[in-house]
Parts: C-alpha cells; structure tokens; sequence
C-alpha cells in the first residue's frame, strides 16, 4: 500500500512538473508607447520589466506591466505620465488577457509568422478590447511575440489637457517585444 | 546705481530661466544607482509586507529608493531573484552573484507583481 502511495506521488509531481514546464514565460518583456506629434518634442515610454505567460496548448497569454517600470527620457514626461495620465498610485499595473488565435507550437519555426491575439487590455481602472496581428517565432526553447496596436486615451479615461494636446497624439501606438522561455 | 539694480535685475530672471529649465522642465532622469535609499530592509520583511498589505506597501515603496538583502534564488539574464519572491531587473547585466548567497541589492520599487506573485525592483545594482 506504501509503495502505491509513493509511486502514485511521483507520478503526480512528474505529471504535474511535465505541465508546468509547458508554461512559456518572460519577466523582462519590452512594452513601448509612443504618442509623439511631428514637430514636437518625442513622446514615448519604455518598459522593460513586463511579465508574460504564455500555455502553449490553449494560446492563452496573460502579460502584466507594472506603470512605474515605463521610462522617458524626460524626467518632467515621467512625472506627467504617473501622476496626472496613468495615476500609478491608484492604479498601479497594465493587464492584458488574451489569446493567440490557432496557436500550435509545434508549427512554430525561426521564420515569424502572423497570428492574430485578440484580448482585454486594462488598465488606469478601465478594459478595452484590443485585436492585433502578432508576429510569432520560435528559436530552440524561446518563443519570440512581437506586435503593435493602437489604443487612444479616451477610452481608458485618461484625459489630455488642452494645452498640451497638440502635442500628444490621439492615437497611440503600443508595441511589444516578448521572449518566452519554458 | 541703476545700472546696478538692471545688472542684478537680469542676473535673477537669467539665474530663475536657468533654474527653470534645468531644475523642471529639463531636471535629469533619476539615478537610481547614486540616490540614497528611503527604506533598508530584509528581502522577508519587503515580501511580507507586500502579502500583508499590498495597499500600504504600495503606499509606502513604489517608486522609492529601497535597499534590500536576502538570497540569490535565481540569475537569468538581467534578473536576480531574491528569496525566490522579490525579482531586481538590472539595466546593465550584473557579475552574476552565485546562488544561495546572500546580498544587497540597491533599486527602484515598481510594485507587485501578480503574474508571478512577486515584487519587482527595476534600476538594480549590487552593493559591494
């Protein structure tokens, strides 16, 4: 009966070891933003400390950012950016839930391919649908998503100041750069 | 005397345009790695009052200075992680400390991670 018991647990910890290992995941993904107008000064943050999951057999992917990991160039842009846009005091992350459509990563070869990840982006307290055509590629054990899509303000409830809005853009456009490893 | 009270006259509004432009507009971005930190603590109470009381931990060290010492659990890249729980981003890639060995990371706070259930420090550097 003892030795069922053991055998039953190593199985259950190598089963569960096998799905794990599954699991692609990033914690230094890239995330940039840019809102630039031409003729005005550059508009644009950086992050470089998101995390990412990604299950290879359902496609769903999760990715968090956490708004104090963007940097400007600007400290004053910074400023703005945390204390008056995105209050990353009160709201302090950037979620997205989502899923790649038709993944299989098997197929999947160092020549990017297009896949569409449609999902829900929140964040300063609000959720927006937001459908995107991702390039996709796969390198040993290193799965590589990059894309971009476009969001505007509004819809996340972030108000523009008249004065400066000549100088941010309506739309802005977020790009993204994940590398995955199981 | 009055050429004395112009001279002093431009001499302030240049200091203030000065001041203005260097100190505000165009105040340097923050180096983390040269500011002093606003908390040393111990890797455990860092993650324990962030499993507490995310709210207030927030409140307390996002986006300061904070000095923390505990175990290197992982190095990959540009990440150690601390007591398995507390994950410091390194700009440049450090001297990879070895595991189990304890250290002092200075960096940035930016929050709590729920992804990975961890807090993360950006802008990180070892201290000797």
């Amino acid at each position: 009966m003892k030795k069922i018991k053991v055998v039953f647990t190593i199985l259950m910890l190598a089963v569960s070891t096998c799905f794990y290992a599954q699991k692609y995941s990033t914690k230094i993904g890239v995330i940039r933003f840019e809102a630039s107008v031409p003729s005005f000064e550059e508009v644009a943050g950086e992050n470089k400390t998101a995390s990412a999951i990604l299950e290879p057999v359902t496609g769903n992917i999760a990715v968090l950012a956490l708004m104090k990991g963007f940097r400007f160039k600007v400290a004053l842009m910074e400023e703005h950016f945390n204390e008056n846009y995105v209050e990353s005091d009160k709201y302090p992350k950037a979620t997205f839930k989502g899923k790649v459509d038709g993944l299989d990563v098997a197929k999947l070869t160092t020549d990017a391919k297009p896949y569409t990840i449609t999902g829900d982006l929140t964040l300063h307290g609000k959720t927006v649908k937001v459908t995107d055509s991702a390039k996709i590629s796969k390198s040993g054990n290193t799965i590589t998503i990059t894309g971009s899509f476009q969001v505007q303000p509004k819809d996340f409830a972030i108000e523009i100041p008249s004065v400066v809005s000549k100088k941010v853009a309506d739309k802005i456009e977020v790009s993204y750069k994940l590398q995955l490893t199981n | 005397m009055r050429k004395k009270v112009v001279i002093i006259t431009i001499a302030v509004v240049l200091l203030a345009g000065v001041w203005l432009y260097k100190g505000y507009l165009y105040k340097e971005v923050r180096n983390i790695s040269k500011e002093a930190p606003a908390y040393t603590l111990t890797a455990d109470e860092l993650v324990s009052q962030y499993t507490n009381n995310q709210q207030q931990a927030n409140a307390d060290y996002l986006n300061k200075t904070i000095q923390i010492t505990g175990n290197v659990t992982q190095v990959s890249d540009s990440v150690v992680t601390i007591n398995s729980l507390i994950v410091c981003c390194f700009d440049e890639k450090p001297n990879a400390p070895a595991n189990s060995k304890i250290i002092t990371i200075k960096g940035r706070c930016i929050g709590y991670d729920e992804l990975f259930n961890e807090v993360k420090l950006d802008q990180c550097t070892i201290k000797p």
